[in-house]
Protein backbone atom coordinates (compact mmCIF):
# COMPACT_ATOMS: atom_id res chain seq x y z
CA UNK A 1 0.00 0.00 0.00
CA UNK A 2 2.79 2.30 -0.20
CA UNK A 3 2.96 3.53 -3.82
CA UNK A 4 6.25 3.87 -6.06
CA UNK A 5 8.60 7.04 -5.59
CA UNK A 6 7.22 9.75 -7.78
CA UNK A 7 7.99 13.88 -8.45
CA UNK A 8 5.46 15.38 -7.46
CA UNK A 9 4.32 18.87 -8.13
CA UNK A 10 1.91 21.44 -6.89
CA UNK A 11 1.61 24.61 -9.01
CA UNK A 12 -0.19 27.49 -8.18
CA UNK A 13 -1.95 28.81 -11.21
CA UNK A 14 -3.02 26.33 -14.56
CA UNK A 15 -0.80 27.86 -16.76
CA UNK A 16 2.23 26.45 -14.65
CA UNK A 17 0.18 23.36 -14.65
CA UNK A 18 -0.11 23.20 -18.51
CA UNK A 19 3.20 23.65 -19.01
CA UNK A 20 4.35 20.94 -16.76
CA UNK A 21 1.81 18.97 -18.28
CA UNK A 22 2.92 19.85 -21.61
CA UNK A 23 4.47 16.52 -23.02
CA UNK A 24 1.34 14.29 -21.64
CA UNK A 25 4.21 12.07 -19.54
CA UNK A 26 2.71 13.12 -16.16
CA UNK A 27 -0.58 12.01 -14.40
CA UNK A 28 -2.95 14.81 -13.53
CA UNK A 29 -4.16 14.42 -10.08
CA UNK A 30 -7.55 16.05 -9.25
CA UNK A 31 -9.26 14.47 -6.40
CA UNK A 32 -7.72 11.18 -6.23
CA UNK A 33 -10.16 8.69 -6.04
CA UNK A 34 -9.08 6.80 -8.60
CA UNK A 35 -5.36 7.57 -9.06
CA UNK A 36 -4.24 7.10 -5.55
CA UNK A 37 -5.53 3.45 -5.26
CA UNK A 38 -4.17 2.68 -8.15
CA UNK A 39 -0.80 3.81 -7.47
CA UNK A 40 -0.98 2.45 -3.91
CA UNK A 41 -1.63 -0.96 -4.94
CA UNK A 42 1.36 -0.17 -7.49
CA UNK A 43 -0.67 -0.53 -10.70
CA UNK A 44 -0.11 3.17 -11.53
CA UNK A 45 3.48 4.19 -11.32
CA UNK A 46 3.76 7.32 -12.96
CA UNK A 47 7.34 9.20 -12.82
CA UNK A 48 5.17 12.35 -12.00
CA UNK A 49 2.50 13.93 -11.10
CA UNK A 50 0.46 17.14 -11.18
CA UNK A 51 -1.83 18.31 -8.52
CA UNK A 52 -4.04 20.51 -9.37
CA UNK A 53 -6.04 20.94 -6.00
CA UNK A 54 -3.45 24.38 -5.16
CA UNK A 55 -5.11 26.42 -8.47
CA UNK A 56 -7.21 28.97 -7.08
CA UNK A 57 -10.93 29.27 -9.06
CA UNK A 58 -10.90 25.85 -10.73
CA UNK A 59 -13.79 24.64 -8.67
CA UNK A 60 -16.01 27.77 -9.64
CA UNK A 61 -20.08 27.08 -10.44
CA UNK A 62 -21.40 30.19 -11.95
CA UNK A 63 -24.04 31.23 -14.78
CA UNK A 64 -23.43 33.25 -17.69
CA UNK A 65 -26.17 34.00 -20.15
CA UNK A 66 -28.30 30.77 -19.41
CA UNK A 67 -25.33 28.29 -19.41
CA UNK A 68 -24.08 26.63 -15.95
CA UNK A 69 -20.27 26.06 -16.01
CA UNK A 70 -18.80 23.85 -13.28
CA UNK A 71 -14.82 24.22 -12.72
CA UNK A 72 -12.91 21.05 -12.47
CA UNK A 73 -11.86 20.72 -9.23
CA UNK A 74 -15.60 20.81 -8.02
CA UNK A 75 -16.18 17.84 -5.95
CA UNK A 76 -18.83 15.92 -6.30
CA UNK A 77 -20.77 17.07 -3.04
CA UNK A 78 -20.27 20.49 -4.24
CA UNK A 79 -22.29 19.94 -7.20
CA UNK A 80 -24.08 17.89 -5.14
CA UNK A 81 -25.33 20.73 -3.28
CA UNK A 82 -25.14 23.67 -4.80
CA UNK A 83 -28.06 25.78 -4.74
CA UNK A 84 -27.35 26.94 -8.63
CA UNK A 85 -27.38 23.46 -9.77
CA UNK A 86 -30.08 22.23 -7.86
CA UNK A 87 -31.54 24.64 -9.38
CA UNK A 88 -30.63 24.66 -13.04
CA UNK A 89 -29.33 21.56 -13.69
CA UNK A 90 -31.16 19.07 -11.32
CA UNK A 91 -30.13 15.87 -13.12
CA UNK A 92 -26.74 16.50 -12.60
CA UNK A 93 -27.22 17.14 -8.67
CA UNK A 94 -28.94 14.29 -8.04
CA UNK A 95 -26.59 12.34 -10.33
CA UNK A 96 -23.39 13.65 -8.39
CA UNK A 97 -25.38 12.58 -4.92
CA UNK A 98 -25.38 9.11 -6.47
CA UNK A 99 -21.86 8.98 -6.77
CA UNK A 100 -19.69 5.90 -4.70
CA UNK A 101 -20.06 7.28 -0.70
CA UNK A 102 -19.85 10.65 1.42
CA UNK A 103 -15.80 10.32 1.17
CA UNK A 104 -15.62 9.88 -2.17
CA UNK A 105 -17.85 12.79 -2.93
CA UNK A 106 -16.25 15.09 -0.35
CA UNK A 107 -13.28 14.53 -2.35
CA UNK A 108 -13.99 13.52 -5.86
CA UNK A 109 -14.23 16.16 -8.59
CA UNK A 110 -16.20 16.33 -11.92
CA UNK A 111 -12.76 17.10 -13.93
CA UNK A 112 -11.31 13.89 -12.18
CA UNK A 113 -14.49 11.66 -13.01
CA UNK A 114 -14.31 13.15 -16.90
CA UNK A 115 -10.87 12.71 -17.33
CA UNK A 116 -10.76 9.25 -15.98
CA UNK A 117 -13.80 8.53 -18.41
CA UNK A 118 -14.07 4.74 -16.16
CA UNK A 119 -17.10 3.34 -18.30
CA UNK A 120 -19.00 2.78 -15.14
CA UNK A 121 -18.80 6.54 -13.50
CA UNK A 122 -22.11 7.75 -13.03
CA UNK A 123 -21.47 11.35 -14.16
CA UNK A 124 -21.36 10.63 -18.10
CA UNK A 125 -24.92 9.17 -18.00
CA UNK A 126 -25.94 12.72 -16.69
CA UNK A 127 -23.66 14.82 -18.95
CA UNK A 128 -24.44 12.99 -22.48
CA UNK A 129 -28.02 13.40 -21.49
CA UNK A 130 -27.52 17.22 -20.53
CA UNK A 131 -25.14 17.59 -23.84
CA UNK A 132 -22.84 18.88 -21.61
CA UNK A 133 -19.43 20.72 -23.48
CA UNK A 134 -16.36 19.58 -22.14
CA UNK A 135 -13.82 22.89 -22.26
CA UNK A 136 -10.19 21.40 -22.40
CA UNK A 137 -6.93 23.47 -22.14
CA UNK A 138 -3.41 22.82 -23.29
CA UNK A 139 -0.50 25.26 -23.56
CA UNK A 140 -1.74 25.22 -27.80
CA UNK A 141 -5.05 26.95 -26.28
CA UNK A 142 -8.64 26.28 -25.24
CA UNK A 143 -11.55 23.23 -26.97
CA UNK A 144 -14.99 22.41 -26.39
CA UNK A 145 -15.85 18.73 -26.85
CA UNK A 146 -19.56 17.83 -26.59
CA UNK A 147 -19.95 14.80 -24.43
CA UNK A 148 -21.31 12.14 -26.12
CA UNK A 149 -18.24 12.84 -28.71
CA UNK A 150 -15.77 12.55 -25.91
CA UNK A 151 -16.00 9.24 -24.54
CA UNK A 152 -14.59 7.03 -26.91
CA UNK A 153 -13.58 4.13 -24.84
CA UNK A 154 -13.47 2.22 -21.84
CA UNK A 155 -10.89 4.91 -20.34
CA UNK A 156 -10.33 6.62 -23.40
CA UNK A 157 -11.55 10.25 -24.38
CA UNK A 158 -10.99 13.05 -26.87
CA UNK A 159 -8.27 14.61 -24.91
CA UNK A 160 -4.65 14.98 -26.50
CA UNK A 161 -1.68 14.32 -24.48
CA UNK A 162 -1.19 17.50 -22.38
CA UNK A 163 -4.55 18.79 -21.84
CA UNK A 164 -6.11 19.10 -18.66
CA UNK A 165 -10.24 19.41 -18.44
CA UNK A 166 -10.77 23.00 -17.02
CA UNK A 167 -14.42 22.15 -16.74
CA UNK A 168 -17.62 22.10 -18.78
CA UNK A 169 -20.35 23.95 -19.87
CA UNK A 170 -24.37 23.19 -19.78
CA UNK A 171 -27.66 25.07 -20.66
CA UNK A 172 -29.92 25.01 -17.80
CA UNK A 173 -32.66 22.72 -18.17
CA UNK A 174 -36.10 23.78 -19.00
CA UNK A 175 -37.92 24.57 -15.49
CA UNK A 176 -41.18 22.40 -16.61
CA UNK A 177 -38.82 19.43 -17.94
CA UNK A 178 -38.96 16.16 -15.68
CA UNK A 179 -35.37 14.46 -14.82
CA UNK A 180 -34.17 11.18 -13.12
CA UNK A 181 -30.99 9.51 -12.40
CA UNK A 182 -31.76 5.86 -11.64
CA UNK A 183 -28.52 3.53 -10.98
CA UNK A 184 -28.16 -0.18 -10.01
CA UNK A 185 -25.25 0.67 -7.30
CA UNK A 186 -22.61 -2.53 -7.35
CA UNK A 187 -23.14 -3.78 -3.60
CA UNK A 188 -19.01 -3.68 -2.86
CA UNK A 189 -17.93 -0.57 -5.12
CA UNK A 190 -20.94 1.61 -5.35
CA UNK A 191 -20.62 1.74 -9.26
CA UNK A 192 -23.76 1.59 -11.39
CA UNK A 193 -23.61 -2.18 -13.00
CA UNK A 194 -25.56 0.15 -15.24
CA UNK A 195 -26.82 4.25 -14.80
CA UNK A 196 -29.73 5.50 -16.98
CA UNK A 197 -30.46 9.72 -16.72
CA UNK A 198 -33.53 10.78 -18.48
CA UNK A 199 -34.88 14.29 -19.09
CA UNK A 200 -38.17 15.16 -20.31
CA UNK A 201 -40.28 17.42 -21.88
CA UNK A 202 -43.80 17.37 -22.81
CA UNK A 203 -46.69 19.92 -24.21
CA UNK A 204 -49.92 18.63 -24.32
CA UNK A 205 -49.96 14.80 -24.58
CA UNK A 206 -46.60 14.59 -26.44
CA UNK A 207 -43.11 14.61 -25.19
CA UNK A 208 -41.72 17.14 -27.22
CA UNK A 209 -37.51 16.16 -25.63
CA UNK A 210 -36.32 13.51 -24.60
CA UNK A 211 -32.50 12.85 -23.42
CA UNK A 212 -31.54 9.15 -22.83
CA UNK A 213 -27.83 8.71 -21.19
CA UNK A 214 -26.99 5.37 -20.04
CA UNK A 215 -23.59 4.15 -18.24
CA UNK A 216 -21.74 1.21 -17.04
CA UNK A 217 -23.53 -0.63 -19.69
CA UNK A 218 -20.72 -0.83 -22.51
CA UNK A 219 -17.34 0.31 -22.78
CA UNK A 220 -18.23 4.04 -22.64
CA UNK A 221 -21.34 5.98 -21.81
CA UNK A 222 -23.45 7.00 -24.72
CA UNK A 223 -26.99 8.43 -25.46
CA UNK A 224 -29.90 5.90 -26.66
CA UNK A 225 -30.58 7.85 -29.68
CA UNK A 226 -32.91 5.45 -30.56
CA UNK A 227 -35.01 5.03 -27.38
CA UNK A 228 -34.86 9.33 -27.66
CA UNK A 229 -36.63 8.56 -31.35
CA UNK A 230 -39.10 6.45 -30.03
CA UNK A 231 -40.32 8.69 -27.50
CA UNK A 232 -40.90 11.94 -29.60
CA UNK A 233 -42.44 9.92 -32.47
CA UNK A 234 -44.78 9.07 -30.05
CA UNK A 235 -44.03 5.79 -28.94
CA UNK A 236 -44.72 4.59 -25.05
CA UNK A 237 -42.06 3.95 -22.10
CA UNK A 238 -42.27 0.13 -22.49
CA UNK A 239 -41.33 0.53 -26.20
CA UNK A 240 -38.42 3.18 -26.04
CA UNK A 241 -36.82 1.48 -23.06
CA UNK A 242 -37.07 -1.63 -25.15
CA UNK A 243 -34.68 0.02 -27.91
CA UNK A 244 -32.33 0.95 -25.34
CA UNK A 245 -28.43 -0.57 -25.71
CA UNK A 246 -29.51 -1.83 -28.96
CA UNK A 247 -26.69 -3.27 -31.30
CA UNK A 248 -24.38 -2.25 -28.29
CA UNK A 249 -21.76 -4.83 -27.30
CA UNK A 250 -22.81 -5.17 -23.01
CA UNK A 251 -20.08 -5.58 -20.48
CA UNK A 252 -20.01 -8.27 -18.47
CA UNK A 253 -18.16 -9.39 -15.23
CA UNK A 254 -18.69 -11.86 -12.26
CA UNK A 255 -21.45 -9.78 -11.14
CA UNK A 256 -23.81 -9.49 -13.91
CA UNK A 257 -23.29 -10.75 -17.06
CA UNK A 258 -23.71 -8.96 -20.87
CA UNK A 259 -27.56 -10.10 -21.26
CA UNK A 260 -28.57 -9.45 -17.59
CA UNK A 261 -26.90 -5.48 -17.76
CA UNK A 262 -28.78 -5.00 -21.07
CA UNK A 263 -31.83 -6.76 -19.52
CA UNK A 264 -31.15 -3.95 -16.07
CA UNK A 265 -30.50 -0.79 -18.52
CA UNK A 266 -34.02 -1.47 -20.21
CA UNK A 267 -35.79 -2.08 -16.61
CA UNK A 268 -34.47 1.33 -15.31
CA UNK A 269 -34.21 3.20 -18.50
CA UNK A 270 -38.38 2.28 -17.82
CA UNK A 271 -38.16 3.51 -14.47
CA UNK A 272 -36.03 6.56 -14.61
CA UNK A 273 -38.59 7.42 -17.90
CA UNK A 274 -41.92 6.96 -15.90
CA UNK A 275 -40.21 9.40 -13.16
CA UNK A 276 -39.10 11.86 -15.56
CA UNK A 277 -41.96 12.02 -17.02
CA UNK A 278 -44.47 12.49 -13.90
CA UNK A 279 -41.72 15.46 -12.51
CA UNK A 280 -42.61 17.02 -16.61
CA UNK A 281 -45.03 19.47 -16.35
CA UNK B 1 -12.89 -15.58 -18.44
CA UNK B 2 -14.16 -16.08 -22.20
CA UNK B 3 -13.70 -14.23 -25.00
CA UNK B 4 -15.21 -14.42 -28.36
CA UNK B 5 -15.97 -12.34 -31.21
CA UNK B 6 -15.55 -11.57 -34.62
CA UNK B 7 -13.94 -8.81 -36.95
CA UNK B 8 -13.48 -7.97 -40.35
CA UNK B 9 -9.48 -7.63 -42.46
CA UNK B 10 -9.77 -6.31 -45.51
CA UNK B 11 -7.64 -8.75 -47.28
CA UNK B 12 -8.08 -11.95 -48.81
CA UNK B 13 -7.27 -15.34 -46.59
CA UNK B 14 -4.42 -16.65 -47.51
CA UNK B 15 -3.19 -12.45 -46.89
CA UNK B 16 -4.54 -12.45 -43.68
CA UNK B 17 -3.71 -15.94 -42.58
CA UNK B 18 -0.15 -14.87 -43.50
CA UNK B 19 -0.56 -11.52 -41.88
CA UNK B 20 -1.79 -12.76 -38.15
CA UNK B 21 1.22 -15.26 -38.31
CA UNK B 22 3.52 -12.40 -38.87
CA UNK B 23 5.91 -11.28 -36.23
CA UNK B 24 6.72 -7.51 -37.30
CA UNK B 25 2.94 -6.96 -38.48
CA UNK B 26 1.75 -8.52 -35.11
CA UNK B 27 4.05 -6.43 -33.12
CA UNK B 28 3.34 -3.37 -34.66
CA UNK B 29 -0.64 -4.30 -34.19
CA UNK B 30 -0.78 -5.50 -30.56
CA UNK B 31 -1.28 -2.88 -28.09
CA UNK B 32 1.28 -1.83 -26.20
CA UNK B 33 4.07 -4.65 -28.13
CA UNK B 34 7.55 -3.14 -27.43
CA UNK B 35 8.94 -6.76 -29.03
CA UNK B 36 8.27 -9.91 -30.17
CA UNK B 37 11.32 -12.62 -31.10
CA UNK B 38 11.11 -15.94 -32.66
CA UNK B 39 12.61 -18.44 -30.25
CA UNK B 40 11.42 -21.42 -31.78
CA UNK B 41 9.20 -22.59 -34.95
CA UNK B 42 5.67 -21.15 -34.14
CA UNK B 43 7.22 -19.42 -31.15
CA UNK B 44 7.49 -16.12 -30.28
CA UNK B 45 9.12 -13.93 -27.07
CA UNK B 46 7.16 -11.16 -26.09
CA UNK B 47 7.68 -8.21 -24.39
CA UNK B 48 4.92 -5.33 -23.58
CA UNK B 49 3.74 -2.73 -21.67
CA UNK B 50 -0.30 -2.37 -20.71
CA UNK B 51 -1.27 1.00 -20.57
CA UNK B 52 -5.09 1.98 -19.96
CA UNK B 53 -5.81 4.82 -18.06
CA UNK B 54 -3.84 5.10 -15.19
CA UNK B 55 -2.67 1.66 -14.90
CA UNK B 56 0.58 0.57 -16.51
CA UNK B 57 2.66 -2.08 -16.20
CA UNK B 58 5.41 -4.30 -17.92
CA UNK B 59 4.91 -7.87 -19.57
CA UNK B 60 7.24 -10.22 -20.60
CA UNK B 61 5.69 -14.20 -21.73
CA UNK B 62 5.11 -16.18 -25.19
CA UNK B 63 2.75 -16.38 -27.99
CA UNK B 64 2.90 -20.08 -29.51
CA UNK B 65 0.49 -20.51 -32.76
CA UNK B 66 -0.27 -24.15 -32.93
CA UNK B 67 -2.39 -26.93 -35.01
CA UNK B 68 -2.01 -24.40 -37.68
CA UNK B 69 -4.83 -25.25 -40.50
CA UNK B 70 -3.55 -22.77 -43.27
CA UNK B 71 -5.09 -20.92 -44.45
CA UNK B 72 -8.65 -21.06 -42.64
CA UNK B 73 -7.02 -21.63 -38.49
CA UNK B 74 -4.63 -21.73 -36.30
CA UNK B 75 -4.76 -21.70 -32.23
CA UNK B 76 -2.97 -18.86 -30.15
CA UNK B 77 -1.47 -19.49 -26.88
CA UNK B 78 -0.23 -16.30 -25.03
CA UNK B 79 1.63 -16.91 -21.58
CA UNK B 80 2.49 -13.84 -19.85
CA UNK B 81 3.53 -12.34 -16.38
CA UNK B 82 4.08 -9.13 -14.79
CA UNK B 83 4.29 -7.05 -11.33
CA UNK B 84 0.78 -6.17 -12.18
CA UNK B 85 -0.34 -9.59 -12.57
CA UNK B 86 -0.61 -12.38 -14.56
CA UNK B 87 -2.28 -13.59 -17.80
CA UNK B 88 -2.73 -17.04 -19.60
CA UNK B 89 -4.93 -17.43 -22.84
CA UNK B 90 -5.35 -19.95 -25.81
CA UNK B 91 -8.24 -19.44 -28.51
CA UNK B 92 -9.20 -20.12 -32.13
CA UNK B 93 -8.89 -17.84 -34.91
CA UNK B 94 -11.15 -18.64 -37.84
CA UNK B 95 -11.01 -16.65 -41.07
CA UNK B 96 -13.33 -17.14 -43.94
CA UNK B 97 -13.23 -15.44 -46.92
CA UNK B 98 -16.25 -13.02 -47.38
CA UNK B 99 -17.03 -9.86 -49.69
CA UNK B 100 -15.04 -7.25 -47.80
CA UNK B 101 -12.18 -9.62 -47.44
CA UNK B 102 -11.54 -12.23 -44.26
CA UNK B 103 -13.45 -12.45 -41.29
CA UNK B 104 -11.85 -13.36 -38.37
CA UNK B 105 -13.46 -14.86 -35.89
CA UNK B 106 -11.67 -15.73 -32.26
CA UNK B 107 -13.14 -18.13 -29.32
CA UNK B 108 -10.85 -18.72 -26.62
CA UNK B 109 -10.65 -18.57 -22.65
CA UNK B 110 -8.35 -16.32 -20.96
CA UNK B 111 -7.43 -16.33 -17.03
CA UNK B 112 -5.80 -13.01 -15.68
CA UNK B 113 -4.48 -13.08 -12.23
CA UNK B 114 -3.07 -11.31 -9.54
CA UNK B 115 -3.12 -7.60 -8.31
CA UNK B 116 -4.87 -6.69 -11.72
CA UNK B 117 -7.37 -8.97 -11.35
CA UNK B 118 -8.25 -8.97 -7.77
CA UNK B 119 -9.16 -5.46 -7.93
CA UNK B 120 -10.05 -4.57 -11.50
CA UNK B 121 -12.81 -7.74 -12.34
CA UNK B 122 -15.19 -5.02 -13.12
CA UNK B 123 -12.93 -4.02 -15.76
CA UNK B 124 -11.06 -7.04 -17.58
CA UNK B 125 -14.04 -7.89 -19.82
CA UNK B 126 -14.20 -4.33 -20.98
CA UNK B 127 -10.29 -3.48 -21.40
CA UNK B 128 -9.70 -7.15 -23.27
CA UNK B 129 -12.75 -6.26 -25.79
CA UNK B 130 -11.16 -2.41 -25.96
CA UNK B 131 -7.80 -3.98 -26.88
CA UNK B 132 -8.82 -6.67 -29.58
CA UNK B 133 -10.74 -3.87 -31.02
CA UNK B 134 -7.70 -1.74 -31.31
CA UNK B 135 -5.45 -4.36 -32.32
CA UNK B 136 -7.78 -5.25 -35.36
CA UNK B 137 -7.85 -1.52 -35.92
CA UNK B 138 -4.27 -1.19 -36.27
CA UNK B 139 -3.96 -4.55 -38.36
CA UNK B 140 -6.62 -3.15 -41.44
CA UNK B 141 -4.56 0.45 -41.08
CA UNK B 142 -1.26 -1.63 -42.00
CA UNK B 143 -3.23 -3.84 -44.59
CA UNK B 144 -4.13 -0.01 -46.02
CA UNK B 145 -0.47 0.96 -45.53
CA UNK B 146 0.70 -2.54 -47.57
CA UNK B 147 -1.73 -1.73 -50.25
CA UNK B 148 -0.95 1.94 -50.78
CA UNK B 149 2.54 0.64 -51.26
Amino acid sequence: MIPAPFDYSAPATLEEALKLAGDGSSKILAGGMSLIPLMKLRLASPESVIDLGRIPGLNQITESGGAIRIGAMATHHAVEGSPLIRGKLPLLAETAGQIGDIQVRNMGTLGGSIAHADPAADYPAALVALEARIHLRSTGGERAVEASEFFLDAFTTAMEPGEIVTGVEIAAEAPSEGYKYEKVPHPASGFPVVGVAVRLSRSGGKITLARVGVTGMSSHAFRARNAEQVLVSGGNIAAAAGVVGEGIDANSDLYASADYRLHLARVHAARALTAALSRAS
Amino acid sequence: MKIAGTNVVFVPQERAYEMLQDPGILASCMPGCESLEKIAENEYAMKMKMVVAAVSGQFAGTVRIADPEPPGKFRLIVEGSGKIGFVKGSGVLTLTPNESGTEVAYDGEVNIGGTIASVGQRLIDTTARMLIKRFFAKLNGETARVAAD
